[in-house]
């Protein structure tokens, strides 16, 4: 019988005891008293690297994953040990510069809580008990699990969830050689208003900006300096330095707030009459581009019809921002057209009717004419980036069932890549439309990130198997079966990346550390495992990357060599930028798939549930010191931002008599958190503000678990019925001293 | 003219985000719990909904002065000769007097040299012709880094044209860190 450790006894000691699954089976608080009785070499295992370190220094370009934006990086490996990491000057992304959290890359490789080799459960599930195995069993375990449920429960049993990486596309390809149809992605809980905003107006769900032209902007849930995106940030706080308008609506003064030259304090939910006004004004006033509307859209009289009563006067008894400035915003953000955005933002989404308001601020874009205009919106960039060769494979099976998330069937509207993952969730735990039975997880940690964490960590308890691939252990990789522990960024190879007219290429820096893999090889073997050989037909991942470079004249050795290649005279592609794919080819103002659905061509107003007396609007959001639920372990990070607090207005904290750093009890609906208050000028009376991804359940977490609390503890799960978006801020609080 | 090394930092341009502090970790080998350089905040000022904040990036002033070298009974705390401070770890005994008497709390004990440890400037990167770790790395180029002497460097270009101001002036250290709290819509070209 293999052994059986404890998260403690995995990550921190490296210590073991004797025990047996039955041992285990009686928990891990009874293990502590069996002793721990053997040296620490019995293992096998040592936190130092076990590669003969190569002597001298080199530079190794690759791609960074602290987050999901893939900056360029510049790897300094010394003697074998990887000492700094800097921005690749050539990568767009991040133009030679790197983030916080960038910079920490290193503590994510040598973290000591990095999954060694791969685990299997040794006891009840969520005991925190494993046992060590080999890539064999936990690959065959893996596989035989799923053939069992695809065998009693056909495929659509089984759940497949990935979030945004290099390697996802080779994760599709597997879930669709399995045959089900329920794939969970993020987006749900991120910028699905955004994308469906944007797709049914402009057919195209996300629309890049040229900062760099911009004389007037306007973010309304894009807080670039606290949710990095490298070049965007860098893009913003040159508009700021060279004394371009920046306007931002956030309830709470961000650090993006802070730098802006205007901050609007607006009530939560109500941006949307914000910009109603201000298409109110520009209509009103015929501030519009005539010629640009009457070529280019569709249903401007339906909107002159709607937006007659928003008036500035309406829009200010809603937002709460002066009939005044909004005039005034509406005039200045005219006469800057066409280098002149509303921004489409990012996790907007924290509203039912924050469709609304990216269809308003969709809108509002095409009326001023920015579109492919300097300073304005830009067409997507699909069209102009170099194309990578694929792999042939067999035709997929068809997926057999209904959707778990309800795409279509319950939203009709959300397109299949995005999902709706909340709602995934829920129908683990109703068992409708039918029961699901397995969850493959790659990268991914619902347990943090779906609202009502009890309800996710019950879904999960509900299942027959749970697999995970990840790096550490994750909440959700806690409550797994089997762990398959990827190599990280700075040890492996992912699929390549084209942007514009260059490749750019993630390559290991030094060799795995430890008996891990990279996603692309247990996507591979998983597959062949499964009897799906062909569908993922590479050798290895030089294999891969060489046929996806085939089309171009360089070899696979001089792309890792530069860094990058550039495909000689490419040619932008700019004959489609005015060729819209909506239904009627045009700019829709005047929905055509909103119309089908029997709703409200144009946007319009919706007015969202407000606090009861007592309670306050919980909001979350990004600090640049971490990102979502992944880097709350790392301790170079952990030392420029520890903890997160909870923003209290100082009239609030007054009234519950609390200050800084005094403990406070948040409570909503659906759970309560301990938390530390910070109280400041800097935020709405009727708000709280929390940055989310603290509050770790995993043990194998050890700097995080328990750091902080976790939004996820207190979200209730509302969904926007047109775009799926989790509507996180209609969750009310109430707030009192610990 | 003698090189004299220092900054120059645009607070407008700061967000602080930090990448500052975490790359001169990597850098240097800042044990945890302890840092070479800093972002500090002013805080929310004001009152809701009229409030600002504004973030200050610092580290050693190099001063020109340096009280830190003043009091060294062992000289390892010395001024190079291009201006930039540096503790001499061989000759450091730990006595830890010049952490008291630097203005900037700029200096700490580390813990695994038991050493005073702070800024060197990154004088290993200048070595090779690099800018210091926190410099190169820093998303809104607030922090700029060069010879004050040299009219053709960022920082003496910076200096001529925008008000400047230095921390704690008064106490005559000659701090060699110069603040710019105005717009600098573009970062100059220099050497």
């Amino acid at each position: 019988m293999s052994k059986v450790y404890t998260w403690d006894q995995l990550f921190s000691r490296r210590q073991f005891i004797k025990g047996t699954v039955a041992t285990a089976a009686l928990g891990a608080s009874a293990t502590a008293g069996i002793g721990l009785l053997a040296p620490e070499s019995s293992l096998g295992i040592n936190d130092s690297p076990a590669q003969t370190p190569a002597k001298g220094v080199k530079h190794v370009t690759t791609i960074c994953e602290q987050c999901v934006w893939r900056c360029g990086v510049v790897a300094k490996v010394e003697n074998g040990v990887v000492k700094k990491l800097e921005g690749n000057p050539n990568h767009p992304n991040n133009l030679g510069k790197l983030c916080p959290r960038g910079n920490a890359g290193i503590e994510t490789l040598y973290s000591p809580d990095r999954i060694k080799f791969p685990l299997i459960r040794a006891g009840a599930r969520g005991s925190g008990l494993w046992r060590r195995t080999s890539w064999d069993e936990a690959l065959s375990y893996t596989a035989e699990q799923m053939k069992k449920i695809k065998d009693n429960y056909g495929a659509k049993a089984m759940m497949f969830n990935s979030t945004d990486n290099l390697s996802q596309p080779f994760f599709e390809i597997l879930l669709k050689a399995y045959g089900t149809p329920n794939y969970g992605t993020q987006r749900s809980l991120c910028f699905n208003a955004m994308t469906t905003g944007f797709l049914y107006t402009y057919g195209m769900p996300q629309p890049g900006t040229d900062y760099r032209n911009c004389k007037y902007i306007i973010f309304t849930g894009r807080n670039l300096a606290e949710g990095i995106s490298n070049n965007e940030t860098q893009e913003m706080i040159e508009m700021v330095a060279r004394g371009a308008k920046v306007v931002v609506l956030d309830p709470r003064f961000s650090k993006t707030a802070a730098k802006a030259t205007e901050w609007l304090p607006v009530r939560p939910g109500t941006d949307s009459a914000f910009f109603l006004g201000m298409i109110n004004v520009i209509i009103t006033e015929k501030l519009y581009n005539e010629p640009f509307i009457n070529r280019y859209t569709q249903g401007f009289e339906d909107l002159v019809t709607e937006v007659k009563d928003y008036t500035p006067e309406w829009a200010e008894k809603k937002c709460e921002v002066a009939a005044t400035t909004i005039r005034r915003i509406a005039r200045d953000f005219a006469a800057a057209a066409p280098a002149a955005i509303a921004h489409p933002n990012w996790r907007t989404s924290n509203f039912t009717n924050s469709f609304q308001n990216e269809r308003a601020i969709a809108v509002l874009n095409a009326l001023i004419g920015n579109w492919a205009q300097p300073g304005g919106l830009i067409p997507d960039q699909e069209m102009s980036t170099a194309k990578l060769g694929v792999l042939s494979h067999p035709p997929f099976p068809p997926a057999q069932g209904m959707r778990l998330d309800g795409v279509p069937w319950q939203y009709p509207m959300v397109p299949l890549a995005y999902g709706v993952i909340q709602t995934m969730r829920d129908n683990i735990l109703t068992g409708k439309p039918y029961e699901a039975k397995g969850w493959l997880i790659s990268r991914q940690n619902p347990v943090l990130s779906i609202p009502e964490r009890q309800k996710t960590i019950n879904a999960l308890m509900k299942l027959d198997f749970v697999a995970v691939i990840d790096i550490q252990a994750s909440d959700t990789a806690y409550y797994a079966d089997v762990i398959l522990p990827e190599s990280s960024y700075l040890e492996r190879y992912d699929g390549l990346i084209p942007i514009g007219n260059k490749i750019f290429i993630r390559q290991p820096v030094i060799e795995p550390l430890y008996d891990t893999k990279s996603s692309l090889i247990i996507y591979k073997e998983l597959a062949e495992k499964l009897g799906l050989r062909e569908f993922l037909p590479y050798k290895d991942e030089v294999d891969l990357l060489s046929r996806q470079l085939k089309p171009f004249p360089v070899s696979l050795q001089d792309l890792q060599r530069a860094g990058h290649y550039e495909v000689k005279n490419f040619q932008e592609d700019h004959s489609k930028d005015f060729e819209f794919q909506t239904s009627s080819g045009k700019i829709e103002i005047s929905s055509g798939i909103m119309v089908q659905m029997g709703k409200k061509a144009v946007p319009t107003w919706n007015e969202p549930p407000r606090p009861e007396e007592g309670q306050y609007y919980l909001l979350t959001g990004k600090t640049a010191q971490h990102s979502q639920m992944f880097t709350q372990n790392n301790r170079w990070l952990l030392e420029v931002f520890s903890v997160n607090r909870a923003w209290l207005h100082t009239s609030v904290a007054k009234k519950i008599g609390v200050k800084t750093d005094d403990d406070v009890v948040v409570e909503s609906e659906v759970g309560k958190v301990s938390i530390k208050a910070y109280v400041t000028e800097g935020i709405r009376p009727d708000c709280i503000f929390m940055v989310g991804g603290f509050g770790h359940v995993s043990k194998g977490l050890k700097f995080a678990y328990g750091l902080g609390a976790s939004d996820s503890a207190l979200h209730k799960t509302v969904t926007d019925p047109i775009s799926g978006g989790s509507s996180l801020s209609e969750t009310f609080v109430t707030v009192r001293k610990a | 003219m003698a090189v004299r090394m220092g900054f120059v930092i645009i607070t407008s341009r700061c967000i602080d985000c930090d990448a500052c502090m975490v790359a001169c970790r990597a850098e240097n080998d800042v044990p945890l719990g302890n840092k070479r350089n800093w972002v500090k905040s002013s805080g929310v000022q004001g009152q809701f909904p009229n409030v600002k904040e504004i973030f200050q990036p610092g580290n050693c002033m190099h001063c020109e002065h340096p009280p830190c070298v003043k009091v060294c009974p062992t000289g390892a705390s010395q001024k190079r000769v291009d201006g930039i401070v540096i503790v001499e770890n061989s000759k450091c005994i730990g006595c830890k007097y010049c952490i008291v008497a630097c203005p900037y709390d700029a200096r700490f004990p580390n813990p695994v040299t038991g050493k005073a440890d702070k800024c060197t400037f990154c004088w290993q990167r200048l070595e090779q012709g690099l800018e210091p770790a926190c410099v190169q790395t820093c998303l809104g180029k607030s922090r700029q880094a060069g010879d004050l002497n040299d009219p053709n460097s960022i920082v003496s270009k910076l200096i001529a044209k925008y008000p400047t101001r230095q921390l704690l002036k008064q106490v005559g250290t000659g701090p060699n860190i110069y603040y710019i709290d105005e717009a600098v819509p573009e970062i100059p070209q220099g050497e």
